[in-house]
Protein backbone atom coordinates (compact mmCIF):
# COMPACT_ATOMS: atom_id res chain seq x y z
CA UNK A 1 0.00 0.00 0.00
CA UNK A 2 0.77 3.20 -0.47
CA UNK A 3 2.20 5.84 2.36
CA UNK A 4 -0.52 7.86 3.65
CA UNK A 5 2.69 10.85 3.44
CA UNK A 6 4.80 11.00 0.17
CA UNK A 7 7.60 14.39 0.61
CA UNK A 8 9.23 14.47 -2.42
CA UNK A 9 12.62 16.40 -3.48
CA UNK A 10 10.64 19.43 -1.31
CA UNK A 11 12.59 22.37 -1.57
CA UNK A 12 11.13 26.01 0.14
CA UNK A 13 13.43 29.43 -0.73
CA UNK A 14 12.92 32.30 1.13
CA UNK A 15 14.78 34.68 -0.80
CA UNK A 16 17.84 33.71 -0.49
CA UNK A 17 17.63 31.23 2.62
CA UNK A 18 16.65 27.41 1.60
CA UNK A 19 14.85 26.80 4.35
CA UNK A 20 14.29 23.16 2.81
CA UNK A 21 16.32 21.49 0.54
CA UNK A 22 15.61 18.81 -1.55
CA UNK A 23 13.76 16.72 1.50
CA UNK A 24 12.03 13.74 0.60
CA UNK A 25 10.57 10.95 3.25
CA UNK A 26 7.31 8.88 3.79
CA UNK A 27 4.95 8.66 6.51
CA UNK A 28 2.92 5.22 6.31
CA UNK A 29 -0.49 4.75 8.10
CA UNK A 30 0.40 3.48 11.89
CA UNK A 31 3.37 5.51 12.18
CA UNK A 32 4.55 7.74 14.42
CA UNK A 33 7.12 9.74 12.68
CA UNK A 34 8.83 12.82 14.58
CA UNK A 35 11.02 15.28 12.51
CA UNK A 36 13.89 16.46 15.67
CA UNK A 37 16.69 19.16 14.69
CA UNK A 38 18.26 22.24 15.92
CA UNK A 39 16.19 25.55 15.81
CA UNK A 40 16.17 26.86 12.50
CA UNK A 41 16.73 23.12 10.66
CA UNK A 42 13.32 23.88 8.61
CA UNK A 43 11.00 21.62 11.06
CA UNK A 44 8.28 24.01 11.23
CA UNK A 45 8.64 25.11 7.44
CA UNK A 46 8.54 21.65 6.40
CA UNK A 47 4.68 21.13 8.42
CA UNK A 48 3.52 24.59 7.19
CA UNK A 49 4.35 23.17 3.68
CA UNK A 50 2.33 20.09 4.01
CA UNK A 51 -0.56 21.87 5.59
CA UNK A 52 -0.51 24.47 2.64
CA UNK A 53 0.34 27.77 5.23
CA UNK A 54 3.35 27.71 2.88
CA UNK A 55 3.76 26.47 -0.98
CA UNK A 56 6.77 24.21 -2.07
CA UNK A 57 8.91 26.08 -5.02
CA UNK A 58 9.39 22.36 -6.12
CA UNK A 59 8.74 19.03 -5.49
CA UNK A 60 6.11 16.99 -4.71
CA UNK A 61 4.09 16.47 -1.25
CA UNK A 62 1.07 13.21 -1.63
CA UNK A 63 -1.26 12.77 0.39
CA UNK A 64 -2.72 9.61 -0.62
CA UNK A 65 -1.73 9.72 -4.28
CA UNK A 66 -2.94 13.65 -4.20
CA UNK A 67 -0.73 16.21 -4.54
CA UNK A 68 -1.03 18.79 -1.74
CA UNK A 69 1.20 21.73 -3.57
CA UNK A 70 -0.91 24.99 -4.16
CA UNK A 71 -3.78 24.02 -1.60
CA UNK A 72 -4.81 25.99 0.91
CA UNK A 73 -4.66 25.04 4.41
CA UNK A 74 -8.62 25.01 4.73
CA UNK A 75 -8.09 22.29 1.89
CA UNK A 76 -5.86 19.96 3.26
CA UNK A 77 -8.07 20.21 6.66
CA UNK A 78 -10.91 19.21 4.52
CA UNK A 79 -8.80 16.37 3.09
CA UNK A 80 -8.22 15.20 6.91
CA UNK A 81 -4.68 16.72 7.89
CA UNK A 82 -5.29 17.79 11.06
CA UNK A 83 -2.43 20.29 12.96
CA UNK A 84 -1.26 22.26 16.05
CA UNK A 85 0.29 25.46 16.06
CA UNK A 86 3.71 25.93 18.09
CA UNK A 87 2.51 29.28 19.39
CA UNK A 88 -0.71 28.16 20.76
CA UNK A 89 -3.42 30.02 18.92
CA UNK A 90 -7.04 28.95 21.21
CA UNK A 91 -9.80 31.68 20.10
CA UNK A 92 -9.75 32.54 24.16
CA UNK A 93 -12.95 34.67 23.87
CA UNK A 94 -14.52 30.98 23.35
CA UNK A 95 -15.45 28.91 25.53
CA UNK A 96 -13.06 25.34 25.69
CA UNK A 97 -16.22 23.70 24.42
CA UNK A 98 -16.54 26.11 21.46
CA UNK A 99 -12.80 25.83 20.61
CA UNK A 100 -13.08 21.67 20.17
CA UNK A 101 -16.49 22.66 18.20
CA UNK A 102 -14.97 24.72 15.62
CA UNK A 103 -13.49 21.38 14.62
CA UNK A 104 -16.20 19.04 14.89
CA UNK A 105 -18.12 21.19 12.91
CA UNK A 106 -16.47 20.22 9.51
CA UNK A 107 -18.14 17.00 9.66
CA UNK A 108 -21.20 17.77 11.87
CA UNK A 109 -22.65 20.91 10.74
CA UNK A 110 -25.84 21.00 13.12
CA UNK A 111 -25.11 22.77 16.60
CA UNK A 112 -26.13 19.85 18.93
CA UNK A 113 -23.82 17.40 17.23
CA UNK A 114 -21.05 19.50 17.15
CA UNK A 115 -21.25 20.05 20.70
CA UNK A 116 -21.52 16.12 21.49
CA UNK A 117 -18.65 15.21 19.06
CA UNK A 118 -16.95 18.04 20.98
CA UNK A 119 -17.46 16.39 24.12
CA UNK A 120 -16.31 13.49 23.17
CA UNK A 121 -12.73 14.50 22.60
CA UNK A 122 -12.87 16.53 25.49
CA UNK A 123 -13.59 13.66 27.55
CA UNK A 124 -10.74 11.84 26.27
CA UNK A 125 -8.25 14.56 27.22
CA UNK A 126 -9.30 14.84 30.60
CA UNK A 127 -10.63 19.18 29.71
CA UNK A 128 -14.53 18.19 30.05
CA UNK A 129 -14.09 19.84 33.80
CA UNK A 130 -13.23 22.90 31.70
CA UNK A 131 -15.59 22.74 29.00
CA UNK A 132 -17.62 25.67 29.75
CA UNK A 133 -14.44 28.02 31.22
CA UNK A 134 -13.16 30.50 28.57
CA UNK A 135 -10.20 29.13 26.56
CA UNK A 136 -7.98 32.16 27.58
CA UNK A 137 -8.42 30.59 31.25
CA UNK A 138 -6.25 28.23 30.85
CA UNK A 139 -3.21 26.95 31.86
CA UNK A 140 -0.10 26.65 29.45
CA UNK A 141 -0.14 22.69 29.24
CA UNK A 142 -4.35 22.39 28.80
CA UNK A 143 -3.77 25.05 26.45
CA UNK A 144 -1.41 22.75 24.58
CA UNK A 145 -4.06 20.16 24.92
CA UNK A 146 -6.72 22.05 23.62
CA UNK A 147 -4.83 22.51 20.17
CA UNK A 148 -4.71 18.61 19.75
CA UNK A 149 -8.34 18.06 20.72
CA UNK A 150 -9.25 20.95 18.12
CA UNK A 151 -7.04 19.02 15.47
CA UNK A 152 -8.67 16.00 16.25
CA UNK A 153 -12.23 17.15 16.71
CA UNK A 154 -11.91 17.89 12.63
CA UNK A 155 -11.70 14.29 11.94
CA UNK A 156 -7.98 14.63 11.51
CA UNK A 157 -6.30 11.43 9.82
CA UNK A 158 -2.89 12.83 9.41
CA UNK A 159 -2.17 14.58 12.82
CA UNK A 160 0.31 17.13 12.64
CA UNK A 161 1.95 18.11 16.18
CA UNK A 162 4.58 21.10 16.12
CA UNK A 163 6.27 20.72 19.55
CA UNK A 164 3.45 20.38 21.58
CA UNK A 165 5.36 19.64 24.59
CA UNK A 166 7.14 22.63 24.81
CA UNK A 167 6.77 24.73 28.05
CA UNK A 168 5.20 21.55 30.00
CA UNK A 169 6.77 20.13 32.51
CA UNK A 170 8.22 16.18 33.04
CA UNK A 171 5.07 15.10 34.54
CA UNK A 172 2.93 17.20 32.16
CA UNK A 173 4.22 15.88 28.63
CA UNK A 174 4.40 12.01 30.61
CA UNK A 175 0.61 12.86 30.88
CA UNK A 176 0.78 13.85 27.32
CA UNK A 177 2.62 11.18 25.89
CA UNK A 178 0.07 9.10 27.77
CA UNK A 179 -2.79 10.48 26.17
CA UNK A 180 -0.64 10.56 21.94
CA UNK A 181 -0.65 6.51 22.64
CA UNK A 182 -3.92 6.14 22.41
CA UNK A 183 -5.05 8.51 19.68
CA UNK A 184 -5.57 5.72 17.20
CA UNK A 185 -8.94 5.22 19.27
CA UNK A 186 -9.89 8.79 17.40
CA UNK A 187 -8.99 7.00 14.05
CA UNK A 188 -6.12 8.83 13.33
CA UNK A 189 -3.98 6.86 11.05
CA UNK A 190 -0.39 8.41 11.50
CA UNK A 191 0.90 11.52 13.25
CA UNK A 192 4.13 13.18 12.53
CA UNK A 193 5.46 15.59 15.18
CA UNK A 194 7.48 18.14 15.80
CA UNK A 195 9.98 17.81 18.80
CA UNK A 196 12.83 18.78 20.52
CA UNK A 197 12.58 16.86 24.27
CA UNK A 198 13.77 13.59 23.11
CA UNK A 199 12.48 11.52 26.03
CA UNK A 200 9.27 12.72 24.64
CA UNK A 201 10.33 10.84 21.13
CA UNK A 202 11.94 8.04 22.18
CA UNK A 203 8.59 7.08 23.84
CA UNK A 204 6.14 7.81 20.57
CA UNK A 205 8.48 7.53 17.17
CA UNK A 206 8.58 4.50 15.30
CA UNK A 207 10.35 6.62 12.75
CA UNK A 208 12.56 9.59 13.63
CA UNK A 209 13.57 12.28 10.66
CA UNK A 210 16.75 14.60 11.13
CA UNK A 211 16.98 17.50 9.45
CA UNK A 212 19.86 20.22 9.88
CA UNK A 213 20.04 23.47 7.87
CA UNK A 214 17.19 22.61 5.97
CA UNK A 215 17.98 19.04 4.46
CA UNK A 216 17.60 15.82 5.70
CA UNK A 217 20.22 14.55 7.64
CA UNK A 218 19.48 10.76 9.11
CA UNK A 219 16.56 9.06 9.00
CA UNK A 220 15.62 5.73 10.93
CA UNK A 221 14.40 3.77 14.08
CA UNK A 222 14.79 6.10 17.21
CA UNK A 223 17.40 4.07 18.92
CA UNK A 224 19.78 4.03 15.42
CA UNK A 225 19.41 7.78 14.92
CA UNK A 226 20.38 9.07 18.02
CA UNK A 227 23.55 7.08 17.73
CA UNK A 228 24.56 8.34 14.23
CA UNK A 229 27.94 10.38 14.78
CA UNK A 230 26.43 13.23 11.79
CA UNK A 231 22.87 13.36 14.10
CA UNK A 232 25.33 14.07 17.37
CA UNK A 233 27.35 16.71 15.77
CA UNK A 234 24.69 17.97 14.31
CA UNK A 235 23.55 18.80 17.74
CA UNK A 236 26.50 19.35 19.83
CA UNK A 237 29.58 19.77 17.41
CA UNK A 238 32.26 17.88 16.05
CA UNK A 239 33.73 17.58 19.28
CA UNK A 240 31.67 15.09 20.06
CA UNK A 241 30.94 13.35 17.29
CA UNK A 242 34.23 11.44 17.05
CA UNK A 243 32.90 8.50 19.39
CA UNK A 244 33.57 9.83 22.98
CA UNK A 245 34.00 11.70 25.84
CA UNK A 246 37.13 13.78 25.27
CA UNK A 247 36.13 16.13 28.07
CA UNK B 1 -39.69 28.87 25.34
CA UNK B 2 -38.24 31.31 28.05
CA UNK B 3 -35.58 31.79 25.45
CA UNK B 4 -38.21 33.89 23.22
CA UNK B 5 -40.23 35.41 25.71
CA UNK B 6 -37.86 38.68 25.48
CA UNK B 7 -38.25 38.60 21.34
CA UNK B 8 -41.88 37.90 22.37
CA UNK B 9 -42.29 40.52 24.71
CA UNK B 10 -40.87 43.06 21.92
CA UNK B 11 -41.67 42.74 18.92
CA UNK B 12 -45.50 42.92 20.59
CA UNK B 13 -44.60 46.22 22.15
CA UNK B 14 -43.19 47.22 18.10
CA UNK B 15 -46.37 46.06 16.40
CA UNK B 16 -48.83 47.74 19.53
CA UNK B 17 -46.74 50.57 18.90
CA UNK B 18 -48.44 52.63 16.62
CA UNK B 19 -51.86 51.77 18.53
CA UNK B 20 -51.31 54.59 21.32
CA UNK B 21 -48.77 55.94 20.35
CA UNK B 22 -50.50 58.51 18.51
CA UNK B 23 -48.05 61.40 17.57
CA UNK B 24 -46.44 61.71 14.19
CA UNK B 25 -42.87 62.54 15.28
CA UNK B 26 -42.79 60.30 17.95
CA UNK B 27 -43.95 57.60 15.45
CA UNK B 28 -41.22 58.84 13.08
CA UNK B 29 -38.52 57.91 15.63
CA UNK B 30 -39.88 54.46 16.50
CA UNK B 31 -39.85 53.87 12.80
CA UNK B 32 -35.79 55.06 13.04
CA UNK B 33 -35.25 52.87 15.77
CA UNK B 34 -36.71 50.25 13.61
CA UNK B 35 -34.31 51.11 10.63
CA UNK B 36 -31.09 51.30 13.12
CA UNK B 37 -32.02 48.30 14.31
CA UNK B 38 -31.63 46.27 10.95
CA UNK B 39 -28.77 48.49 10.34
CA UNK B 40 -26.83 47.40 13.44
CA UNK B 41 -27.93 44.14 13.34
CA UNK B 42 -26.71 43.64 9.63
CA UNK B 43 -23.03 45.54 10.50
CA UNK B 44 -22.49 43.26 13.30
CA UNK B 45 -22.10 40.18 11.23
CA UNK B 46 -19.27 41.50 9.59
CA UNK B 47 -18.09 44.06 11.65
CA UNK B 48 -19.50 42.21 15.14
CA UNK B 49 -19.03 38.14 14.63
CA UNK B 50 -16.39 38.07 11.62
CA UNK B 51 -14.69 41.25 13.34
CA UNK B 52 -14.16 43.00 9.79
CA UNK B 53 -14.48 46.95 10.53
CA UNK B 54 -16.37 48.06 7.74
CA UNK B 55 -17.11 51.73 7.60
CA UNK B 56 -18.78 51.98 4.27
CA UNK B 57 -21.73 49.76 4.75
CA UNK B 58 -23.65 53.30 3.60
CA UNK B 59 -22.96 52.14 0.19
CA UNK B 60 -25.71 49.48 0.73
CA UNK B 61 -28.43 51.73 2.08
CA UNK B 62 -27.57 53.91 -0.40
CA UNK B 63 -27.79 51.74 -3.26
CA UNK B 64 -31.45 50.06 -1.67
CA UNK B 65 -32.17 53.86 -1.75
CA UNK B 66 -31.28 55.49 -4.65
CA UNK B 67 -32.89 52.20 -6.37
CA UNK B 68 -35.89 52.96 -5.30
CA UNK B 69 -36.13 56.58 -6.66
CA UNK B 70 -34.35 55.47 -9.53
CA UNK B 71 -36.40 52.80 -10.84
CA UNK B 72 -39.25 54.87 -9.65
CA UNK B 73 -38.61 57.92 -12.02
CA UNK B 74 -36.93 56.45 -15.12
CA UNK B 75 -39.02 53.03 -15.37
CA UNK B 76 -41.69 53.76 -13.46
CA UNK B 77 -41.49 50.77 -11.37
CA UNK B 78 -43.50 50.67 -8.10
CA UNK B 79 -40.74 50.69 -4.76
CA UNK B 80 -41.53 47.16 -3.81
CA UNK B 81 -39.79 46.15 -7.21
CA UNK B 82 -37.22 49.29 -6.57
CA UNK B 83 -36.67 47.75 -2.83
CA UNK B 84 -36.22 44.17 -5.13
CA UNK B 85 -33.98 45.53 -7.14
CA UNK B 86 -31.61 47.62 -4.76
CA UNK B 87 -31.23 44.43 -2.68
CA UNK B 88 -30.11 42.43 -5.70
CA UNK B 89 -27.60 45.22 -6.94
CA UNK B 90 -26.56 45.69 -3.06
CA UNK B 91 -25.51 42.13 -3.27
CA UNK B 92 -23.67 42.44 -6.58
CA UNK B 93 -21.70 45.68 -4.99
CA UNK B 94 -21.05 43.82 -1.68
CA UNK B 95 -19.24 40.85 -4.15
CA UNK B 96 -16.99 43.47 -5.81
CA UNK B 97 -16.21 45.53 -2.57
CA UNK B 98 -15.99 41.88 -0.23
CA UNK B 99 -13.85 40.57 -3.27
CA UNK B 100 -11.67 43.44 -3.36
CA UNK B 101 -11.69 45.30 0.06
CA UNK B 102 -10.92 41.52 2.31
CA UNK B 103 -7.93 41.05 0.98
CA UNK B 104 -6.90 43.67 3.06
CA UNK B 105 -6.34 43.50 6.82
CA UNK B 106 -7.42 45.92 10.21
CA UNK B 107 -6.93 49.36 9.32
CA UNK B 108 -6.38 49.41 5.47
CA UNK B 109 -9.52 47.15 5.25
CA UNK B 110 -11.47 49.62 6.87
CA UNK B 111 -10.46 52.62 5.08
CA UNK B 112 -10.98 50.64 1.93
CA UNK B 113 -14.47 50.31 2.82
CA UNK B 114 -14.77 54.02 3.17
CA UNK B 115 -13.15 54.68 -0.29
CA UNK B 116 -15.95 52.38 -1.69
CA UNK B 117 -19.05 54.30 -0.33
CA UNK B 118 -17.25 57.59 -0.88
CA UNK B 119 -17.23 56.35 -4.83
CA UNK B 120 -20.43 55.93 -4.62
CA UNK B 121 -21.32 58.87 -3.26
CA UNK B 122 -19.32 61.19 -5.48
CA UNK B 123 -20.70 59.20 -8.76
CA UNK B 124 -24.50 59.97 -7.27
CA UNK B 125 -23.36 63.45 -6.37
CA UNK B 126 -22.01 64.35 -9.89
CA UNK B 127 -24.03 61.88 -12.52
CA UNK B 128 -26.82 63.42 -14.17
CA UNK B 129 -29.32 60.69 -13.52
CA UNK B 130 -29.18 60.99 -9.88
CA UNK B 131 -29.53 64.84 -9.86
CA UNK B 132 -26.17 65.45 -8.08
CA UNK B 133 -26.67 67.18 -5.21
CA UNK B 134 -29.90 68.17 -5.44
CA UNK B 135 -31.49 64.58 -4.67
CA UNK B 136 -34.06 62.57 -5.53
CA UNK B 137 -37.40 62.58 -4.52
CA UNK B 138 -38.74 58.52 -3.52
CA UNK B 139 -42.23 57.39 -3.58
CA UNK B 140 -43.71 56.22 -1.22
CA UNK B 141 -44.85 52.45 -0.48
CA UNK B 142 -48.51 53.35 0.65
CA UNK B 143 -50.68 55.99 -0.24
CA UNK B 144 -52.25 58.30 2.47
CA UNK B 145 -54.23 58.30 4.83
CA UNK B 146 -51.57 56.18 7.41
CA UNK B 147 -48.90 55.73 4.28
CA UNK B 148 -46.09 56.00 7.04
CA UNK B 149 -47.47 53.94 9.84
CA UNK B 150 -48.01 51.25 6.79
CA UNK B 151 -44.56 51.35 5.90
CA UNK B 152 -43.60 51.14 9.92
CA UNK B 153 -45.62 47.93 9.78
CA UNK B 154 -43.59 46.80 6.37
CA UNK B 155 -40.22 47.24 8.56
CA UNK B 156 -41.48 45.19 10.92
CA UNK B 157 -40.64 41.97 9.43
CA UNK B 158 -37.62 43.11 7.43
CA UNK B 159 -36.15 43.47 11.63
CA UNK B 160 -37.73 40.22 12.48
CA UNK B 161 -35.89 38.77 9.35
CA UNK B 162 -32.80 40.67 10.57
CA UNK B 163 -33.44 39.20 14.04
CA UNK B 164 -33.91 35.27 13.14
CA UNK B 165 -30.75 35.74 10.96
CA UNK B 166 -28.60 36.92 14.34
CA UNK B 167 -30.28 34.56 16.21
CA UNK B 168 -29.10 31.93 13.78
CA UNK B 169 -25.78 33.19 13.37
CA UNK B 170 -24.82 32.95 17.07
CA UNK B 171 -25.21 29.65 17.38
CA UNK B 172 -24.95 28.52 14.36
CA UNK B 173 -21.97 26.85 12.37
CA UNK B 174 -21.64 29.71 10.06
CA UNK B 175 -21.52 31.99 13.48
CA UNK B 176 -19.15 30.11 14.60
CA UNK B 177 -16.46 29.92 11.93
CA UNK B 178 -17.19 34.09 11.37
CA UNK B 179 -15.59 34.44 14.89
CA UNK B 180 -12.86 32.08 14.45
CA UNK B 181 -11.97 34.34 11.51
CA UNK B 182 -12.42 37.67 13.73
CA UNK B 183 -9.98 35.88 15.87
CA UNK B 184 -7.71 34.11 14.04
CA UNK B 185 -7.41 33.72 10.17
CA UNK B 186 -4.77 30.61 10.67
CA UNK B 187 -6.63 28.85 13.45
CA UNK B 188 -10.03 29.39 10.92
CA UNK B 189 -8.34 27.48 8.20
CA UNK B 190 -7.02 24.66 10.20
CA UNK B 191 -10.45 23.43 11.08
CA UNK B 192 -11.53 24.12 7.78
CA UNK B 193 -12.76 27.43 6.84
CA UNK B 194 -12.25 29.17 4.02
CA UNK B 195 -12.14 32.73 5.59
CA UNK B 196 -12.66 34.50 2.13
CA UNK B 197 -15.90 32.97 1.14
CA UNK B 198 -17.26 33.13 4.95
CA UNK B 199 -16.52 36.62 4.45
CA UNK B 200 -18.29 37.26 1.58
CA UNK B 201 -21.19 35.28 2.64
CA UNK B 202 -21.57 37.51 5.85
CA UNK B 203 -21.28 41.02 4.24
CA UNK B 204 -23.82 39.40 1.37
CA UNK B 205 -26.23 39.22 4.02
CA UNK B 206 -25.19 42.40 5.50
CA UNK B 207 -25.92 44.13 2.27
CA UNK B 208 -29.02 42.99 1.48
CA UNK B 209 -30.79 43.50 4.93
CA UNK B 210 -28.88 47.38 4.41
CA UNK B 211 -29.92 47.83 1.31
CA UNK B 212 -33.91 46.91 2.03
CA UNK B 213 -33.70 49.20 5.10
CA UNK B 214 -32.55 52.10 2.86
CA UNK B 215 -35.35 51.30 0.64
CA UNK B 216 -37.96 51.76 3.57
CA UNK B 217 -36.02 55.15 5.01
CA UNK B 218 -36.44 56.41 1.57
CA UNK B 219 -39.70 55.51 1.40
CA UNK B 220 -40.98 57.15 4.47
CA UNK B 221 -38.27 60.36 4.33
CA UNK B 222 -39.17 60.54 0.59
CA UNK B 223 -36.58 62.88 -0.43
CA UNK B 224 -32.76 61.43 -0.37
CA UNK B 225 -29.47 62.97 -1.48
CA UNK B 226 -26.25 62.10 -1.33
CA UNK B 227 -25.61 63.54 2.15
CA UNK B 228 -28.53 61.62 3.83
CA UNK B 229 -28.13 58.13 2.31
CA UNK B 230 -24.54 57.79 1.58
CA UNK B 231 -22.39 60.06 3.96
CA UNK B 232 -19.80 58.15 5.82
CA UNK B 233 -21.72 59.51 8.91
CA UNK B 234 -24.18 56.86 8.59
CA UNK B 235 -21.78 54.04 8.02
CA UNK B 236 -19.95 55.55 11.34
CA UNK B 237 -23.53 55.13 13.28
CA UNK B 238 -23.95 51.64 12.13
CA UNK B 239 -21.28 50.46 13.97
CA UNK B 240 -21.97 52.49 16.78
CA UNK B 241 -24.93 51.15 17.58
CA UNK B 242 -23.38 47.84 17.34
CA UNK B 243 -20.54 48.58 19.55
CA UNK B 244 -22.52 50.44 21.93
CA UNK B 245 -25.18 47.83 22.45
CA UNK B 246 -22.70 45.07 22.19
CA UNK B 247 -20.43 43.42 19.34
CA UNK B 248 -21.07 39.85 18.82
CA UNK B 249 -24.41 40.01 20.57
CA UNK B 250 -28.23 39.64 19.35
CA UNK B 251 -29.60 41.93 21.71
CA UNK B 252 -26.86 44.35 21.40
CA UNK B 253 -27.44 46.23 18.08
CA UNK B 254 -31.51 46.41 18.36
CA UNK B 255 -30.56 48.14 22.24
CA UNK B 256 -27.77 49.97 20.75
CA UNK B 257 -30.36 51.35 18.36
CA UNK B 258 -32.91 52.38 21.32
CA UNK B 259 -30.44 54.07 23.05
CA UNK B 260 -28.47 56.15 20.37
CA UNK B 261 -31.76 57.15 18.43
CA UNK B 262 -33.68 57.97 21.60
CA UNK B 263 -30.80 59.66 22.99
CA UNK B 264 -29.57 61.48 19.95
CA UNK B 265 -33.47 63.07 19.29
CA UNK B 266 -34.31 63.83 22.84
CA UNK B 267 -30.85 65.13 23.31
CA UNK B 268 -31.23 67.31 20.90
CA UNK B 269 -35.38 68.57 21.90
CA UNK B 270 -34.04 69.64 25.71
CA UNK B 271 -30.43 70.66 25.40
CA UNK B 272 -30.30 72.04 21.75
CA UNK B 273 -26.85 72.84 20.71
CA UNK B 274 -25.14 71.58 23.28
CA UNK B 275 -26.90 67.55 22.19
CA UNK B 276 -23.63 66.77 21.09
CA UNK B 277 -21.99 67.02 23.86
CA UNK B 278 -23.69 64.77 25.76
CA UNK B 279 -24.54 62.51 22.76
CA UNK B 280 -20.59 61.82 22.81
CA UNK B 281 -20.04 62.02 26.27
CA UNK B 282 -22.55 59.14 26.08
CA UNK B 283 -20.29 56.99 23.92
CA UNK B 284 -17.34 57.89 25.70
CA UNK B 285 -18.41 56.37 29.21
CA UNK B 286 -19.42 53.29 27.32
CA UNK B 287 -16.37 52.58 25.91
CA UNK B 288 -14.77 53.29 28.99
CA UNK B 289 -16.88 51.41 31.70
CA UNK B 290 -18.86 49.06 29.54
CA UNK B 291 -16.02 47.99 26.51
CA UNK B 292 -18.91 44.78 25.90
CA UNK B 293 -21.75 47.20 25.32
CA UNK B 294 -25.02 47.41 26.67
CA UNK B 295 -25.43 44.29 26.98
CA UNK B 296 -22.77 43.25 29.25
CA UNK B 297 -24.55 44.93 32.39
CA UNK B 298 -26.75 42.03 32.22
CA UNK B 299 -23.80 39.38 31.77
CA UNK B 300 -21.95 40.83 34.81
CA UNK B 301 -25.42 40.68 37.33
CA UNK B 302 -26.14 37.54 36.23
CA UNK B 303 -22.73 36.68 36.63
CA UNK B 304 -22.12 38.18 39.76
CA UNK B 305 -25.43 36.23 41.23
CA UNK B 306 -24.19 32.82 39.73
CA UNK B 307 -20.96 33.35 41.67
CA UNK B 308 -22.47 34.16 44.79
CA UNK B 309 -24.67 31.45 44.80
CA UNK B 310 -22.19 28.84 43.78
CA UNK B 311 -20.54 30.45 46.84
CA UNK B 312 -23.59 29.72 48.95
CA UNK B 313 -24.35 26.45 47.91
Amino acid sequence: MAPLLQLKHVVKRFGGLVATHDVSFDVEENETVFIIGPNGAGKTTLFNLISGYLTADSGEILYRGQNLVGMKPYQTTRLGIGRTFQIVKPLPSLTVRENVMLGSFLHHHSWPEASRKADEVLDFFGLARRADQLASGLPLAQRKLLEVARALATGAKLLLLDEVMAGLNPTESAEVVALLKRLTGFGVSAVAGVEHIMRVVMALATRVVVMDQGAKLAEGPPQTVVHDPRVVEAYLGSKYSQGGAQR
Amino acid sequence: MRRWLPALVFFALLVSLPLWLKDAYLQQIVFRVVIFAVLGIAWNLVGGYAGQLSLGHVAYFGIGAYSVALFHEHFELNPWLGTVLGVVLACLAALLIGSLTFRLRGPYFALSTIAAAEILRLLALNLSFTHGAIGMIAPAFFAEPNGDTKTYYAALPLLLLAFAVATYTHRSRFGYYLRAIRENEDTAMAVGVNPAVEKLKALLLSAALVAAAGALYAGVFQFIGPDSVLTVDLSVQMALIAMLGGVATVWGPIIGAVVLTVAAEGLKAYLERAHLFFYGLLLVLVVLFLPGGLVSITKLRWFRRSAARAQAG
